[in-house]
């Protein structure tokens, strides 16, 4: 199976200032999954449109097991993309759609016929060869497209936020067969989301983009509990930061002393930052609290998101009680070891 | 049976139009079928036959003498112009839905412009460009191809009918080039991309993918098309010669004919064509129904 | 972004760029050269055989039959008579390709076939059905008989146009209006009109031109009564003298392209097209 290479892939389209992509690299290793994650218009499509070969770089290479394949007509890259939309040939039934690239490379009927039995089954909907796209629901389309993709073998499967526009349970749903699907098979994919919960649930590595560059990559659980640094905290859903210089181990933060366990072992200036859901807030001053006044609470079922002033700082808080009355005076705990230490800019 | 408000509404919303299309086009089909019959009690005329149709199909008049090659003639050069429109339509769209969008719009104003210009225009062009005198003879002439008109090869008022062929062809591809592109830039590319994935080369994706998604548009385009040169007079009657005459020629001819007999037989000949036509329209669309 | 990729389907992978020069190419001599043969004829003089240009350019034959009163008067009839059918076709087809365009409904397509049966019937066929009682009518000769008659081609294409304009319509910026309190003609003025306003001149643009064009519905009603253009254009191309045909060719053609010309935006910046045909 195949491992990607993506080296200083440069893009930029005609009529448009800011390049697409800027000197992007980043390396798939075969049989995992990697989830592009960013805002839209990061370039995370611009990607996939490059390895898939719709589009062409204008520096960089792109290796599949160490061979770049920028020579390569798109038709035979192996390297196939599904979109948000299934794009089912409506003029075909499901059979001859997922038996649309055999027959593009020639392979003879009696195959086609098992292969498409095969991948139906695979995707869960044995029964469905002879309907036509219009009468499958949105997930239903999307599991053929899946077949579709995967009766070719491909070298790369390229997902461009397929799951988004399904219902919330049948996204799971989805998701979940997607991922079931790819570690059978171990088929090198790539996953371009903007959904951070869908790109940690599925994903063996997370590449963070912002605006054409590679913020950051790592695994799921690694990304999300000790992002390496501001930006990638903030897109983790992090948003607060404390600053200031270590002694022993307080931390003379811009709010004020608080203790810390783990320092930079120099005497510099030093980035903390805290998850939203270690936060805790208590009506009594403890070791490590801060005082702060209550602006507004939001009901969201399984928590309470206290939204707190400290300062001119408004900080966000999980809680599990709602009893937090508007403009009263309260203490912001900050467990120490929770707070974790981030590379600052430039270092 | 009671009547809901929006249903009522909307029946109200197409009265108009259903009244206007249906009592113009059903008094025209009535006294035009009763006209084939020889039935005109205004005039005194009552007695039901079908001797119009008679001596239009079979008989040693004039009309029935005339009839069958008429058809013929109607029928090829129909045919024909259809045919190669669609073709020569259903490439050229292929071939400028990928270009930049400038070039595009520039396109789509030219072919709008053909679209737009009055179908007489077009044939007098043709005329004084194509005729053995005319523009591209000069130029043959200049190129030392040709001395005399008389060596020009005959490409309008041809026995063939060249010169209605090249009219209608020249015509009707900016209208289905148009209905085409329209297909294609709404949903082609997104279809494109998925098919070159998969792994189909640039003639599987015309053949396989772009022809069938355009095909409901181009076969009723093309169905609008063959029905419109089927019945039209004009072009024929500029472009053509007096032997093979094209239906349309012949009907009209003989409906302005003052005797009462040849009147029917022209109102006879036109009957037939819209029943040649329509049956051709009912088939298309039961062919086009039992494919999906 | 996905304008590259169309560039790129066609300059990498899949067909080179000289199929698409050469489908142009193609179509603009196709859809230029006879317009510049016409041209060059209006413009001519004693122009013989086998001169490549015309010897010397005037426009003398082309402002003798712009300023002769017969073609004046027949510009002033097809003006009139193209005016009156536009504007009654829009006021018939309008609330017709409305409900057609948002609403589907049991007898929907019974009423589009319906509709556009005379598109596929033969003019001439109708035409001479109603000859003889518009004859009996009275109607036979008459600009109004004419106007009728022009309803039947012109109708079609104008509901199909406005359908395609209604197609795209989201009735959910009229609700908005509503919700408000927008009454209904400020919704009409104010929300309407600037929504579906081009797509409605379009299509009045194209009822204009498919009365302008008519000859044999016209000469089968009006009788040789009601001289239009198309009926002078007829009678010239008998006649024989190729400037003059050329003349009053572009005297002809010069309002379709004029309005061509003015609904260029619209014409360009829709992706669907007017199906129009006549």
């Amino acid at each position: 199976m195949t491992r990607i290479a993506l080296e200083h892939l440069h893009k930029t389209y005609p009529r448009q200032a800011a390049p697409a992509l800027e000197r992007l690299s980043l390396e798939v290793e075969a049989h995992t999954l990697m989830a592009l994650l960013g805002p839209s218009g990061s370039g995370k499509s611009t990607i996939l449109k490059l390895i898939a070969g719709i589009e062409d770089p204008d520096q960089g290479d792109i290796c599949f097991d160490g061979q770049s394949i920028l020579r390569i007509p798109a038709h035979r890259r192996g390297a196939v993309l599904m979109f948000q939309k299934a794009y089912l040939f409506p003029f075909l039934s499901v059979a001859d759609n997922i038996a649309f690239g055999l027959r593009a490379k020639g392979v003879n009927k009696a195959t086609i016929q098992t292969e498409v039995q095969r991948m139906l089954d695979l995707v869960g909907l044995p029964e469905m060869a002879h309907r036509r796209p219009a009468q499958l629901s949105g997930g239903e389309q999307q599991r053929i497209a899946l077949a579709r993709a995967l009766v070719v073998q491909p070298q790369v499967l390229m997902l461009d936020e397929p799951f988004s526009s399904l219902d919330p349970a049948v996204r799971q749903n989805l998701q979940e067969a997607v991922r079931r699907i790819q570690r059978e098979l171990g088929i090198t994919t790539i996953l371009v989301t903007h959904d951070r919960s869908e790109a940690l649930a599925m994903a063996d590595q997370v590449a963070l983009i912002e605006q054409g560059t590679l913020v950051a990559h790592a695994p799921p659980q690694q990304l999300y509990e000790r992002p390496p640094h501001r930006q990638a905290a903030r897109q983790m859903g992090i948003d607060t930061f404390l600053t200031g210089r270590v002694t022993g181990t307080t931390l003379q933060s811009q709010f004020g002393p608080l203790t810390v366990s783990e320092t930079p072992g120099h005497g510099g200036e030093a980035l903390y930052a805290i998850r939203p859901e270690h936060l805790r807030l208590g009506h009594e001053p403890g070791a490590h609290s801060l005082p702060v006044t209550v602006q507004s609470q939001i009901y969201r079922g399984d928590h309470v998101e206290v939204q707190v002033s400290l300062g001119e700082t408004v900080l966000r808080v999980r809680t599990n009680e709602a009893c937090w009355s508007n403009g009263k005076r309260v203490f912001l705990h900050l467990p120490p070891e929770h707070l974790f230490l981030l590379k600052l800019p430039g270092s | 049976m009671r009547v809901d408000r929006p249903t009522l509404r909307r029946w109200l919303m197409l009265t108009p139009a259903l009244l206007v299309t249906g009592v113009l086009f059903g008094v025209s089909m009535y006294y035009g079928i009763s006209q084939s019959l020889g039935y005109l009690p205004f005039i005194g005329a009552t007695r039901v036959s079908l001797d119009a149709y008679a001596s239009v199909l079979g008989g040693a008049t004039p009309a029935g003498r005339e009839f069958w090659a008429a058809l013929g003639f109607s029928l090829w050069v129909t045919g024909i112009s259809t045919l190669l429109s669609a073709v020569a339509a259903l490439l050229l769209a292929v071939a400028l839905s990928h270009r930049r969008r400038p070039a595009h719009q520039a396109t789509l104003l030219a072919l709008n412009a053909n679209l737009a210009l009055p179908h007489m225009v077009w044939a007098i062009a043709l005329l004084l460009l194509l005729a053995q005198s005319g523009l591209i003879a000069r130029i043959a002439a200049a190129l030392g191809l040709i001395a005399t008109p008389a060596e020009f090869p005959v490409l309008v008022r041809d026995q063939a009918g060249i010169g209605i062929i090249l009219h209608y062809v020249s015509k009707e591809i900016p209208f289905l080039v148009l209905i085409v592109l329209a297909v294609l830039r709404t949903q082609g590319h997104a279809y494109a991309e998925v098919a070159t994935t998969l792994g189909a080369g640039p003639w599987m994706r015309v053949w396989r993918v772009t022809l069938p998604l355009v095909w409901p548009g181009l076969s009723a385009g093309a169905l609008l098309v063959f029905a419109f040169i089927f019945g039209a007079y004009e072009v024929p009657a500029l472009l053509g010669v007096s032997y093979p005459r094209v239906l349309a020629v012949l009907a009209l001819d003989y409906f302005l004919n003052a005797d009462l007999n040849r009147r029917a037989e022209g109102m006879a000949i036109s009957l037939i064509m819209t029943v040649v036509v329509v049956g051709l329209g009912l088939l298309v669309r039961r062919i086009d129904g039992s494919e999906r | 972004m996905a304008r590259n990729a169309e560039d790129k389907l066609v300059d990498g992978d899949g067909f080179s760029r000289w199929p698409a020069y050469l489908g142009y190419a193609l179509l603009y001599l196709l859809l230029l050269g006879p317009v510049v043969g016409l041209v060059l004829y209006a413009g001519s003089t004693r122009w013989f055989f086998p001169d490549l240009l015309p010897v010397t350019w005037t426009f003398e034959t082309f402002w003798r039959q712009l300023s002769n009163a017969r073609t004046q008067q027949a510009i002033g009839t097809s003006l009139l008579l193209g005016g009156v059918v536009t504007l009654l076709a829009l006021v018939i087809a309008l609330p017709a390709a409305r409900t057609l365009g948002l609403e589907r409904f049991p007898g929907r397509s019974l009423v589009l076939l319906l509709l556009f049966l005379p598109t596929i019937v033969p003019p001439l066929a109708t035409g001479m059905g109603l000859n003889i009682i518009f004859l009996r009518l009275g109607l036979a000769g008459s600009l109004a008989g004419v106007v009728l008659v022009h309803l039947i081609p012109v109708l079609p294409y104008t509901i199909f146009a406005l359908i395609g304009v209604f197609v795209r319509y989201d009735e959910g910026y009229e609700q908005q209006a509503r919700t408000l309190g927008a009454g209904p003609w400020r919704i009409l003025w104010q929300v309407t009109l600037p929504l579906a306003g081009p797509g409605m001149a379009v299509a009045a643009l194209f009822a204009f031109l498919v009365s302008w064009s008519q000859y044999v519905l016209t000469l089968l009603i009006g009788g040789g009564r009601v001289i239009t253009l198309p009926m002078l254009l007829f009678a010239a191309v008998a006649g024989g003298n190729p400037a003059t045909i050329a003349a009053l060719a572009l005297i002809f053609a010069g309002p379709p392209l004029l309005a061509i010309a003015l609904a260029a935006r619209a014409l360009t910046e829709r992706t669907t097209t007017v199906g129009q045909q006549y």
